[in-house]
């Protein structure tokens, strides 16, 4: 206990002296990890609230079409498309990677290598700064002059390249402006979190040591970096069709609308891998330590993840099967995307595996974990029929493909953040969060997602088209019977952003007067829980910078009194 | 590296010019092939000196090496998988018309094709001032649904509901004045308390143009006035 | 006042951190790249006619600047030589030339692109014109780039501090060097 206090003040007085500004400047301006990690997880955060709106406004558009929305008003078609639009975008790029990568990127890898920082704590400010920046675009880009951008999020041309199309110049350009310093921030990120990995582990942690969450974010980064490039060239180029009139992506002038979806998609599809793996990584962590059994095979699990992440690249025209693409590439890309669910089935094998005969402890993260690998599941197997070119001709462009992609972003996004801000709350912020409150709010959550998306399905068996603003203008589309659907989906809406105000609560609740949380609450083995809670700048005293003895997985041995065995304890 | 490796640089530099000389000289022998080679095998020659002379990637760690190739490759996979599409312009049951097109019109004649292309552009132009196209505009934005006759018989305008304005219909004109035309044009038809399915086109056009449009818009009626 | 992390003293890799940073760096430069050149290549092949607008490029432009960008290459890379030895006096003169050199080449770059517009070659005029434009003017950002990051470095070396930063700066102005010596012969030569 003395020892605690002593390593407090230490921590403090390290602030003091290596960190100039002061007070709240302390927080906008560190460069420790963890401070960088809240203001992503913050900032992500308060997005989500923003995406979950817009949800909630065009949902209850689609179920009482015309009404007026409380808290909105009526959504005029424009409305619609650029809600629909910045739903999207917002969720994807400004939720889930800033939250899944960013946030528990930053506060988990140096943590679980064993480093006092990331390798480039400048940068990782820097990266911060612009990804901030790049919020406060989008979202400036809904309230200019023509309202937001309405093209979808993939933004193909014309649609997106000409004003005269999308009805909202600026709207568009400050939203592929967005989009590209959001890129440009995970670039200075991703270098950060690969360096660090790479080179930065403590002494004696070999590449089999390292947690798999933090493998799973390195190859996600990795994935990002080397897709990205060619969108963002197509970036450079749908702006100067925006703005100077070129005509890259315009027939008429010699350019190829086909190129912006294979520029778009050969980034799109892998940037799903991107989000997906560190959702695996906390997923893998979290059951090890609850099953308190050692993951079923490591090595089988880390080189499944890199091949997912090779194969990844090979998928990405799925699509485009009715863009018009030559269809022996879409016969040759039907059988990659199908090839591709091979490893990824491997990985939720490994992870049923790790749970068999193992001491289950039901505990909130645990409920997540296991509810994160039976809702993808879902989302994985309908995706088979969309990568199915046959199928996917009938399928394209419904309902049928909204609902298999949200049963895959969702558990993505929502279910493995959920998870891991649950699991390692008390190394975040000191204080244990309620399991009572915690429990409540995942059934809260996953029932009403399973009643929203399901019904979702069967519209879209039905030939509803996803990119419609009010089916009452289609008396074919419009039957009573695909109307109750959509209510029915729209009320499951209802109650599931209903039941987040018990997660924002517990949390505030948590933060202010929870229990303070001892080192290592979870009895788990890896090195972020051998230093305080929360940990102190530097994260360990200079002098007990931890070293690796063993792998993280230690947990259950037989020959051992204890059944976990922390990576730094020595033989 | 901080080991010393011997490289002479200066000569590595002059093998580099001469190789510069090389292919700006190819292209005078006028022959296609040999200046092809000349253009990009010599910037593969080059290219290789600088990586492995001047960035040191000869005496660096194979992860180093396996990072570029593993980049390299992959812009070679995004060619093989781009290029059934985008540069040939016809493949099993499909031709880019639009592509073979711009093929034809350019090798017959350049010239005239630029100048085709810049009177297609007047006739488009969307804020080309002093001549706003206000009948062009009107078929491309507003015929969508009010039809190109101003009968509200636009293909996306049968299956709404309400139905959009007729403008032949003398009913229709008993109710409007310009002004109310042009707000609903500029900020929807929720600000006239019309249909909210008219929507606002304000940030299109300026007040000059908006007042084309309504003028257009009412020489479909019974009078023309 | 920054001090390092304990983390940036560490290198399981072998390859010092910075290093290891930069070849990141340029393979999601080498994409950015790739994904631009190969879309301008595909066209170009599909195109034929675009050979009628590249005939007004003048080669004579292009050769000057690959002569001055693989000048200012070799400088980078003797400034190199002089940091592995300590010289931080001598390395931070090599690295003024090399800046020296990029501002070379902005100044042929603006006086070829002045008279390229003033005859109505503009990047609207043909697709050929606007790849053309992208991707010299991607290039030039990154020349202005490196040449601005090459001044902070430069004015460190001279005080003799963080002299592995030389080279680092080093590998990417090669880097910005090869993707002109490719950029000369797609723009240039190939007509």
């Amino acid at each position: 206990m003395a020892q605690a206090t002593v390593d407090v003040q230490h921590a403090e007085h390290d602030v003091h002296e290596h960190h100039g500004p002061q007070g709240v400047l302390k927080y906008l301006w560190s460069t420790d990890h963890k401070v960088i990690a809240m203001q992503y997880l913050f900032t992500g955060m308060f997005m989500a609230v923003v995406g979950g709106f817009m949800a909630y406004v065009f949902r209850m558009q689609l179920a009482f079409p015309g009404s007026s929305v409380p808290g909105f008003g009526i959504v005029s078609p424009g409305e619609y498309n650029a809600l629909v639009t910045n739903h999207g975008t917002i969720m994807i790029f400004w939720v889930a990677m800033p939250v899944l990568i960013a946030a528990f990127g930053n506060f988990l890898i140096p943590l679980m290598i064993g480093a006092d920082d990331m390798v480039f704590p400048r940068i990782n400010r820097l990266s911060f700064q612009v990804f901030f920046l790049s919020a406060l675009v989008i979202l400036g880009s809904l309230f200019v002059e023509g309202g937001g951008f309405g093209g979808a999020w993939t933004a193909y041309p014309p649609l997106s390249a000409q004003g005269m199309y999308n009805q909202t110049p600026l709207g568009a350009t400050l939203w592929l402006i967005g989009v590209a310093l959001e890129f440009v921030a995970f670039l200075l990120g991703g270098i950060n979190f690969i360096t660090t990995l790479m080179n930065a582990r403590a002494p004696g942690m070999k590449a089999y040591d390292v947690p798999l969450v933090c493998w799973m974010i390195v190859i996600a980064s990795i994935l990002f970096m080397l897709s990205v490039g060619p969108l963002i060239a197509g970036a450079v180029m749908l702006l100067f069709d925006q703005t100077l009139g070129t005509g890259f992506y315009d027939p008429a002038a010699g350019g190829d609308p086909i190129l912006w979806q294979h520029l778009f998609w050969f980034f799109g599809h892998p940037e799903v891998y991107v989000v997906l793996l560190p959702a695996i990584g906390i997923t893998i962590d979290i059951v090890a330590t609850f099953a308190r059994k050692k993951v079923f095979g490591y090595k089988l699990m880390l080189y499944t993840t890199v091949a997912t992440g090779v194969l990844s690249f090979f998928v990405w025209a799925h699509h485009q099967f009715i863009s018009g693409i030559d269809p022996r590439m879409a016969n040759v890309f039907m059988v990659t995307t199908l090839l591709i669910s091979v490893p990824i089935a491997e990985l939720m094998f490994v992870i049923i595996a790790t749970l068999y005969g193992g001491s289950i402890r039901l505990t909130t993260p645990m409920l997540w974990a296991l509810a994160f690998i039976a809702e993808f599941l879902i989302g994985g197997v309908t995706g088979i029929f969309l990568g199915a070119s046959g199928a996917d001709i009938y399928f394209h462009d419904t309902y049928f493909v909204l609902a298999h992609f949200h049963y895959t972003f969702f558990p993505i996004a929502i279910i493995g953040t959920f998870a891991a801000l649950t699991y390692w709350f008390p190394k975040m912020f000191g204080k244990m969060m309620s399991d009572t409150m915690g429990k409540i709010h995942f059934w809260g959550t996953i029932i009403p997602f399973n009643v929203i998306f399901i019904p979702l399905f069967v519209l879209g068996m039905g030939g509803q088209h996803r990119r419609i603003y009010n089916y009452q203008h289609f008396p074919d589309l419009a039957g009573a019977d695909f109307q109750l659907l959509r209510v029915i989906a729209t009320i499951a809406l209802l109650t599931m952003l209903a039941f987040q105000l018990v997660f924002f609560f517990n949390f505030l609740h948590s933060l202010l007067w929870g229990e303070k949380a001892p080192k290592n609450p979870w009895n788990a083995n890896t090195l972020e829980w051998t230093t305080e809670s929360p940990p102190p700048h530097g994260n360990w005293p200079p002098d007990q910078m931890p070293k690796v003895y063993r792998g993280p997985y230690e947990y259950g041995r037989p020959d051992r009194e204890p059944d976990f065995w922390p990576q730094d304890e020595p033989a | 590296m901080s080991d010393n490796h011997h490289v002479n640089y200066k000569r590595v530099y002059l093998w580099l010019l001469a190789l510069l000389v090389v292919s700006v000289a190819g292209p005078f022998i006028g022959i296609l092939s040999v200046t092809l080679i000349t253009a990009f095998g010599i910037a593969v020659v080059k290219a290789n000196l600088v990586i492995q002379n001047f960035m040191h990637l000869r005496w660096e760690k194979t992860l180093a090496k396996w990072v570029l190739i593993t980049s390299l490759a992959l812009m070679a996979l995004f060619v093989a998988g781009v290029a059934p599409d985008v540069m040939r312009h016809e493949g099993q049951n499909w031709v880019n018309v639009a592509a073979a097109d711009a093929v034809e019109r350019g090798v017959v004649d350049e010239h005239a094709r630029e100048e085709e292309l810049a009177e297609e552009e007047t006739d488009v132009a969307v804020a080309e001032p002093g001549v706003f196209d206000a009948v062009g505009q009107f078929n491309l934005i507003c015929a969508m649904c009010h039809g190109s006759a101003g009968d509200g018989m636009g293909a996306a305008g049968l299956a709404l509901d309400p139905r959009p304005a007729d403008f032949t219909d003398p009913a229709f004109w008993e109710t409007r004045d310009d002004q109310r035309v042009k707000t609903a044009i500029r900020d929807g038809g929720v600000a006239v308390g019309a249909s909210a399915l008219m929507a606002p086109w304000g940030a299109l056009y300026d007040d000059a143009q908006l007042d084309a449009l309504v003028e257009y818009v009412r020489s479909f009626g019974p009078t023309g006035q | 006042m920054f001090v390092k992390p304990i983390a940036t003293t560490r290198s399981a890799t072998g390859i010092p951190t910075g290093r290891l940073a930069v070849w990141w760096l340029l393979a999601s430069e080498v994409v950015i790249f790739g994904g631009l050149l190969g879309s301008y290549i595909m066209h170009r092949m599909g195109h034929p006619e675009w050979a009628e607008a590249a005939v007004h490029t003048n080669t004579w432009f292009g050769a000057f600047n690959t002569f001055v960008l693989l000048t200012s290459s070799f400088t980078a890379v003797l400034a190199h030589q002089a940091a592995e030895s300590g010289q931080g006096k001598k390395a931070a003169k090599y690295l003024l030339l090399t800046m020296g050199g990029a501002l070379a080449f902005l100044l042929v770059k603006s006086v070829e692109w002045t008279i390229e517009i003033s005859h109505g070659y503009t990047i609207t005029a043909n697709t050929f014109w606007s790849f053309y434009y992208t991707a010299a003017g991607l290039h030039g950002l990154h020349v202005i780039a490196g040449a601005i990051i090459m001044g902070f470095v430069a004015a460190d070396a001279w005080r003799g501090k963080e002299l592995q930063r030389v080279e680092l700066i080093g590998i990417y102005w090669h880097f910005v060097d090869l993707v002109w010596i490719f950029l000369f012969p797609l723009l240039y030569i190939a007509k």
